[in-house]
């Protein structure tokens, strides 16, 4: 028998007042796993974290914790008595503490004596190459050096599942790409699980095995990053993982995984297929700016581009509705231009455009 | 800054001259209301020289007063603060059930008269009170030292409640509990190590306020320590100046005066010393409230709500039950009751002196307001900063004490009439009604007056659309707080009326001490009453303050809310 999930929430259910904060929620972390919770802020994430670490109570539901259950209506473990660490989104640094004693205070929780806590969350602050901070306050350190010693502090707690309630919120996007970069490798290295809540896409497909989409409490799609970004189930799961357009169209798919799109005069077979309960006929078809490129047997209008760099985005006027295109370097058609484009790949999802 | 002072070049001659009527007017307020006061008692004092420092000294009751005081003052702050504190984190951190209605059974300790607390306490478990006619039980001492430290100590621990709840809120995000819980401490262990650590300023500064205001209590020790003989410096003040017709009295009460001044300032000024220097605390949207509660937070909140009942509950009924009761010694049953006490109260002394209590508080609150508003408007100057300091000063000076100098300062023309009674107030309570309209201005951001300006309107429209709306809630919940707190005045009142000018509570006070205790009692419902509805009105103003300033958003809001609504209840009965 394989060994239980290092956590498993069922029917999870939240409620501050009468209106359900978390509701339903099932989800399991395997052992060695690190599953991102995606959603917009107020869409439960912390609470669900919260209800994991034993912050929350829940009032329906239940959480075990490598088999062991931990929380349901009328009971909850203490979270001391839980294996878990946590990091904050706000760091949650005790201001009277300095560096090294706030990464040494689990260790002397858990009974390691003075001289060897120091020890080792020394060594730990240097692992995040901050040792030279060791006797600062968190008034004296910056927002990412905080979050250093916020994760030393959860390492330091050597728990097997790790809650990471939005670390980077606060930091700006060079260390906040650090600290992500240090995470997936700790992650790599140390081998416990973890639930990462986030409302950054990027961040949420970069550093997790499989990727939960919450939306106003309730689990919208759980899946692999490539599953949730190339297959969400409706537009609303499709918008919270990345950029996407709408074609309103014909669309037929073909197996699983090609699709038939009538595009004015052109049928075209391409890669794709279609979200569960979408119908066939004239559909909403998703399509990401790097699924179509300019060039190719459709027509279109420019109205207007953005040059980012490596690429430029164009958003075009077609007989099908409004797409954007990604295309490699800087542009190379001015706005209200004639262009042609092509599409190679596409994504049939039922509702009607901009519903959920 | 430089922003704000580019108002255009036009403007600016008119506007400096409005500001200069201003200043002198605040500043004419400022010395005739505390300069004055505060001069005559430090000069009369230092004029007479060591002879009567000597002869408190060496004079056997003067001193055993002070020696009362402080011991009271001691022993009153450390069960205030154990108190509070644990109250604090009942209410605070254990999301026990019906935790709101727990922190209002708390307060209620600081919207009663401190007086009419003693009275209460004296009907309930008294003898010939509540428990002795229903249990036969009479708790020993109440009239005496044991009474006066334990009905303090009731009120120490509100206070100290309210301070410590208002730290909790400010300094120790829930956060830092629950990194601390995730971290694999217990909930003692976290308190231990991470809660009161960071409560150290706040319980200084509970610890101060307890201890300066139990030394300047008098209410408590008039009602229950002068009928058995436990003086203390501010009944000892009372009696020499009201009741006693020898001169060497009147240089003991100057003395005894400035000493309460100085221990005030020494004990306010060592914790303002230490309260600048705090940590810096983050704010999350976090969801409130601590960590799951055990069994022991339920336990805790069913002891508080004990505690809550017997300290506040029982002797207010009491008080009620007393009032409505025919006659002194009858069971307190409906049969029994009358509303005569009541009538006997209105009509005479008690009818006319509620009329002047409602005179002087309605005249203090609106010209606070005023002149509160007048220092708002220049609190950007560095005059008018000078000024708000001033300003608020004798509100850390006692009241006895700063009645003696006013009385000192303007008996000699005003003596026995309301005029000087309505001096006091002023004095005292300016600060009062001065914080939270400059505490609502400061939160207003400066960009919405800007905004204004930008869109054609001159600094007088400006003033008049949009800064002011935005400030009705302070300024009306600064006039209530100044009702509240000159309504029900004691201490300061009792040493300044005469003949035709007593207050409602100077009435009680002098009806208690004559022993009709069905009108007393009467009088003390009818002006508690009177209380609880302006607090109640304050609440739903602090309510609509708070939102038009930060703005309905509650989860962030609720601290701030907690924090404003106790410190304004909290001054206003500093006394």
């Amino acid at each position: 028998m394989s060994p239980p999930p290092a956590v498993r929430c069922s029917a999870l259910t939240v409620a501050y007042t009468h209106e359900p904060v978390l509701c339903d929620v099932d989800l399991t972390v395997q052992a060695d796993e690190v599953v991102a919770v995606l959603g917009p802020s107020g869409s439960g994430k912390s609470t669900l974290l919260g209800c994991v670490a034993g912050f929350v109570p829940p009032r329906g539901g239940e959480v075990h914790l490598a088999g062991r259950m931990v929380a349901s209506s009328n009971r909850s473990v203490p979270p001391e008595s839980r294996d878990v660490a946590v990091v904050f989104q706000q760091y949650a640094l005790w201001p009277h503490l300095s560096a090294v004693d706030t990464v040494a205070y689990p260790l002397r929780r858990r009974g390691v004596a003075a001289a060897e806590a120091h020890r080792q969350a020394t060594e730990l602050l240097e692992r995040m190459g901050i040792a030279g901070l060791a006797a600062r306050r968190p008034a004296e350190l910056s927002g990412g050096q905080q979050q250093r010693v916020g994760l030393a502090r959860a390492l330091a707690r050597a728990a097997s599942v790790y809650l990471f309630d939005e670390p980077t919120a606060h930091l700006d996007t060079a260390l906040r790409s650090a600290l992500q970069e240090e995470m997936t490798e700790r992650r790599r290295t140390g081998g416990a699980a973890a639930l990462y809540a986030t409302h950054d896409s990027g961040e949420a497909l970069a550093v997790a095995d499989r990727v939960a989409l919450l939306r106003a409490g309730r689990l919208v799609q759980v899946g692999t990053p490539t599953q949730v970004y190339e297959q969400p189930v409706d537009l609303w799961a499709a918008r919270l993982t990345g950029p996407a357009s709408v074609l309103t169209v014909p669309a037929e798919a073909v197996g699983d995984d090609k699709v038939v799109l009538t595009l004015g005069e052109e049928t075209i077979r391409i890669d794709g297929g279609r979200a569960a309960g979408a119908t066939g006929e004239a559909g909403t078809v998703l399509v990401r700016p790097e699924w179509a490129e300019l060039g190719g047997p459709l027509p279109g209008t420019v109205r207007q581009t953005w040059y980012r760099g490596p690429h430029t985005d164009y958003r075009l006027d077609t007989p099908a509705g409004g797409i954007d295109v990604r295309h490699a370097g800087a542009p190379t058609a001015r706005r209200g231009e004639r262009v042609t484009w092509s599409l190679h790949r596409a994504w049939a999802i039922a509702g009607a455009p901009g519903g959920s | 800054m430089a922003s704000r002072t580019d108002t255009g070049a036009a403007a600016a001659p008119r506007a400096r001259s409005w500001h200069g009527a201003a200043i002198a007017l605040a500043a004419v307020a400022v010395v005739l209301l505390v300069g004055f006061p505060l001069a005559e008692l430090v000069a009369t004092a230092f004029a007479q020289g060591a002879g009567p420092l000597r002869a408190v000294l060496t004079g056997d009751r003067a001193l055993s007063a002070v020696r009362n005081t402080l011991l009271t003052g001691v022993v009153v702050t450390g069960f205030a603060l154990v108190g509070g504190t644990a109250a604090a984190l009942v209410t605070e951190r254990s999301r026990a059930p019906g935790r709101t209605w727990l922190r209002v059974g708390l307060l209620v300790q600081l919207v009663i008269a401190s007086f009419v607390g003693a009275l209460g306490w004296a009907q309930a478990y008294g003898p010939g009170g509540l428990t002795d006619d229903l249990l036969g039980f009479a708790l020993p001492g109440l009239y005496g030292v044991a009474g006066v430290v334990t009905v303090l100590s009731v009120q120490g621990v509100t206070l100290a409640y309210v301070v410590v709840a208002a730290g909790l809120a400010s300094r120790v995000e829930p956060d830092l509990e629950r990194a601390a819980r995730a971290s694999g401490a217990s909930a003692w262990s976290a308190l231990r190590t991470i809660t009161l650590p960071l409560l150290r300023p706040t319980l200084l500064a509970a610890a101060a306020l307890s201890f300066v205001s139990t030394v300047n209590a008098f209410g408590v020790p008039a009602v229950l320590g002068s009928p058995a003989g436990f003086v203390t410096v501010t009944t000892r003040i009372y009696s020499d100046l009201i009741l006693s017709a020898d001169p060497a009295a009147f240089s003991r009460v100057i003395l005894l005066a400035s000493g309460l001044v100085l221990l005030t300032l020494v004990v306010v000024g060592a914790v303002d010393l230490g309260e600048s220097v705090r940590g810096a605390v983050t704010r999350t949207s976090a969801p409130p409230g601590g960590v799951p509660p055990g069994v022991g937070g339920r336990v805790a909140a069913g002891l508080l709500w004990g505690y809550v009942v017997l300290t506040t509950v029982v002797p207010l009924v009491a008080l009620v039950l007393t009032a409505l009761t025919r006659a002194v010694g009858l069971p307190a049953v409906p049969a029994n009751w009358t509303l005569r006490h009541f009538r006997e109260a209105l009509t005479g002394l008690g009818g006319q002196a509620l009329g002047r209590s409602v005179l002087l508080a309605l005249a203090a609150a609106t010209i606070v307001v005023g002149l509160g508003g007048l220092l708002t408007a220049l609190r950007r100057r560095v005059a008018g900063r000078g000024l708000s300091t001033l300003a608020t000063l004798p509100f850390a000076v006692p009241g006895s004490a700063l009645a003696v100098g006013v009385l000192l300062a303007y008996g000699r023309w005003l003596r026995d009439t309301l005029l000087l009674i309505l001096i006091a107030y002023l004095a005292k309570f300016w600060a009062l009604g001065h914080r939270p309209i400059a505490g609502a201005a400061d939160g207003q951001p400066p960009d919405l007056a800007l905004a204004a300006r930008a869109s054609g309107a001159g600094p007088v429209t400006a003033l008049r659309t949009v800064t002011l709306p935005l400030l009705r809630p302070a300024l009306a919940a600064a006039w209530l707080l100044v009702f509240l707190a000159g309504f029900d005045e004691l201490t300061m009142s009792s040493l300044l009326y005469g003949p035709g000018s007593e207050t409602l509570a100077v009435v009680i006070l002098n009806l208690q001490q004559l022993g009709d205790i069905s009108v007393t009692t009467a009088l003390a419902v009818i002006l508690t009453g009177v209380v609880i509805a302006a607090a109640a009105l304050l609440t739903v103003v602090r309510r609509a303050t708070l939102v038009s300033v930060w703005g309905p958003s509650l989860r962030d809001g609720h601290k701030r809310r907690l924090g404003e609504s106790l410190r304004g209840l909290r001054d206003s009965r500093l006394r």
